[in-house]
């Protein structure tokens, strides 16, 4: 199995690349607005929440990975306005529907799937859990990193 | 000798030891035969681990050695079967990762060949079933291909004992389970692997090759277009074509396209066809995830292990939200970590400079990775160190910190709190200028 690897990539840079882009990135939030919203701690939370997010999406490779991609074009576009692209996706035609192909129990899965990941909603299974499986490892490296951060700042 | 090896290849099913058929003569297949040698003690070198060959076939420099790992064994297999000028393109032949390879190389290699072999059929039989065995890596799985063609294109009759062997010898080298190394495949050829590994290959529908031209075939290829440098499909344990004519090959030629050969006793037709494709594409990755996934291992059914994944990838971004959430807690104290930071990165750069032996950091460098924006160049400045600090290992400082994989990095970051705070370490970083320079020099575009 692992013979497949060879074509499916999904290295992931080290943690102190993660840690840098999302250190960067909240100082860049800190900077940005200072006084403005420190009370309301949702919307601190919030964009901490984003920062990380963001963060690990550059971190990860900006453009090479699919989810990567449609995290920042959807952090970027949430300012101006919801961008909901259509699920394009390459769904069996009438032709195909006779071969049992589309197992319904894992359909259903993969649809749950594209939800979570994002940018998955126009991706082919195949290249779905490609994605999943890179954006499992990004994930717990950026988790790795905050719950450094967390407890290098909490009070001792 | 020539016809007793060609009766001892031709007849028989490829399940029985390999290494005593692949032996001639008794000749060493660690060795390395000179060039001049007879073809089967080439094919005996190629059954060797791709090092020994390469040791092998070292002083011919006809190959990229950066190649060689990924893409050498093969090509060089099949040269050690065609014997073909040394002065072949070998990437041309079997094209970097990614891409297909070109069948029309299939044509230029083989006239060199031609011209030093006999074109006997059972020679040619033994060099289709060698280089079908020994393309073990990605990018040549073409090559089988034009080795098939050019097997057809010279007997036709016996393509489907050659057809039918390549593919005993296919699935036996791949019957290696898990490891990827070609080296290990190469070895264990001979010995009977359990199952198959995800590098299985389908004999194609023998008559259809036979007839069409290479490009022909390359249209032949299926609707599915994946273009990732030879997409290894898992055989299904159940699949019955083990011992017979059929197998499975997927070759990668230049348009993308994955062949995909009907196993035997199975629909040819190509809606199915490409469904199995996609069907064992999806399993690869499965097996892919359940490694990633913790305890999934004793997990199985695809509905199950679909159920882990997305358990896990919930639960992971379920614990962002809440690590941001204890962030946001804590952001004053953030805050003026970050501040400490800038106003102490000028010092910081001196220690890091002073202590740093290997590496130094000049400031041209962190100029060059984060492109001087007038607001915020002093804070990249200032997270360059830090991340080189926190990449830096570190005299213990972690207290009850988990470990992880790199050591002492919570114990790093712990210390640049101290620095910032006064306590003073200073640890020495031997990776600085590795961490920032790995950062890819992007826009430090501000998310607001």
């Amino acid at each position: 199995m692992a013979f497949a690897e060879n074509h499916i990539n999904t290295d992931v840079p080290e943690k102190d690349v993660f840690a840098l882009h999302f250190l960067q990135t909240l100082s860049n939030l800190s900077t940005q607005n200072p006084f403005s919203s420190p009370d309301k701690k949702s919307d601190r939370v919030k964009k901490i929440k984003k920062a990380a997010y963001v963060s690990m999406a550059r971190a990860a490779g900006c453009t090479d990975r699919l989810w990567s991609r449609a995290l920042l074009q959807r952090a970027a576009k949430r300012n101006n306005k919801i961008v909901r692209f259509p699920r394009r996706r390459k769904r069996v035609t009438w032709l195909r529907r006779r071969s049992n192909r589309r197992d319904p129990v894992e359909e259903a899965a993969a649809e749950r799937l594209r939800n979570l990941v994002p940018g998955g909603g126009e991706m082919k299974t195949s290249k779905l859990m490609e994605e999943t499986a890179h954006y499992i490892k990004c994930l717990s490296m950026q988790v790795k990193v905050m719950q450094c951060l967390v407890d290098g700042l909490s009070p001792k | 000798m020539d016809t007793s090896e060609k009766e001892e290849f031709s007849g028989e099913k490829r399940n029985d030891n390999h290494p005593a058929d692949w032996r001639v003569s008794g000749s060493n297949p660690v060795s390395a035969p000179p060039f001049g040698s007879y073809p089967t003690e080439n094919l005996i070198t190629a059954s060797c681990s791709p090092s020994q060959m390469m040791d092998s076939f070292g002083q011919t420099l006809w190959y990229d050695p950066t190649n060689v790992q990924a893409v050498g064994y093969g090509g060089s297999s099949s040269s050690s079967c065609f014997r073909g000028g040394m002065d072949w393109s070998l990437p041309n032949l079997l094209p970097p990762k990614g891409n297909g390879l070109f069948l029309p190389n299939a044509s230029s290699f083989l006239p060199p060949s031609m011209a030093q072999f006999p074109a006997d059929s059972g020679f040619i039989e033994r060099a289709a079933r060698f280089s079908l065995f020994s393309d073990m890596v990605n990018q040549p799985l073409g090559s089988p291909e034009s080795v098939g063609l050019f097997v057809q294109g010279q007997c036709p009759s016996s393509e489907v004992n050659v057809g039918g062997v390549a593919h005993n010898n296919v699935i036996r080298c791949s019957e290696q389970g898990s490891k990827p190394n070609v080296s290990e495949d190469t070895q264990s050829s001979g010995q009977k692997g359990g199952e198959t590994s995800s590098k299985g290959f389908d004999s194609k529908k023998r008559k259809r090759n036979r007839q069409s031209s290479e490009a022909e075939q390359s249209q032949r290829s299926e609707e599915e277009a994946e273009n990732n440098g030879g997409d290894k499909k898992e055989q299904s344990p159940n699949s019955p074509g083990n011992k017979t004519n059929s197998g499975k090959q997927a070759s990668d030629p230049k348009d993308g396209y994955i062949h995909v050969r009907a196993r035997r006793g199975q629909a040819t037709n190509s809606h199915s066809l490409a469904e199995r494709v996609r069907r064992e594409k999806i399993s690869e990755r499965m097996k892919f995830l359940q490694d990633l996934v913790p305890g999934c291992n004793k997990v199985t059914g695809k509905a199950v292990m679909l159920d882990e994944i997305i358990n896990y990838v919930q639960s992971l971004q379920r614990q962002v939200e809440f690590l941001s959430m204890k962030l946001a807690t804590v952001n004053p104290q953030m805050d003026f970590y970050l501040e400490g930071l800038l106003a102490k990165d000028v010092r910081e750069l001196q220690l890091r400079g002073g202590s740093s032996s290997a590496t130094p950091f000049p400031t041209q460098n962190m100029s060059m990775v984060y492109p001087p924006l007038p607001h915020g160049f002093m804070q990249q400045q200032t997270l360059s160190s830090v991340g080189r600090t926190i990449s830096s290992p570190l005299s213990p400082m972690n207290g009850g910190y988990k470990r992880q994989e790199t050591n002492g990095w919570e114990g790093d970051l712990q210390n640049v709190i101290h620095i910032n705070y006064g306590a003073g370490d200073v640890p020495s970083d031997p990776e600085a200028a590795a961490a920032t320079a790995s950062l890819p020099s992007s826009n430090m575009k501000v998310e607001p």
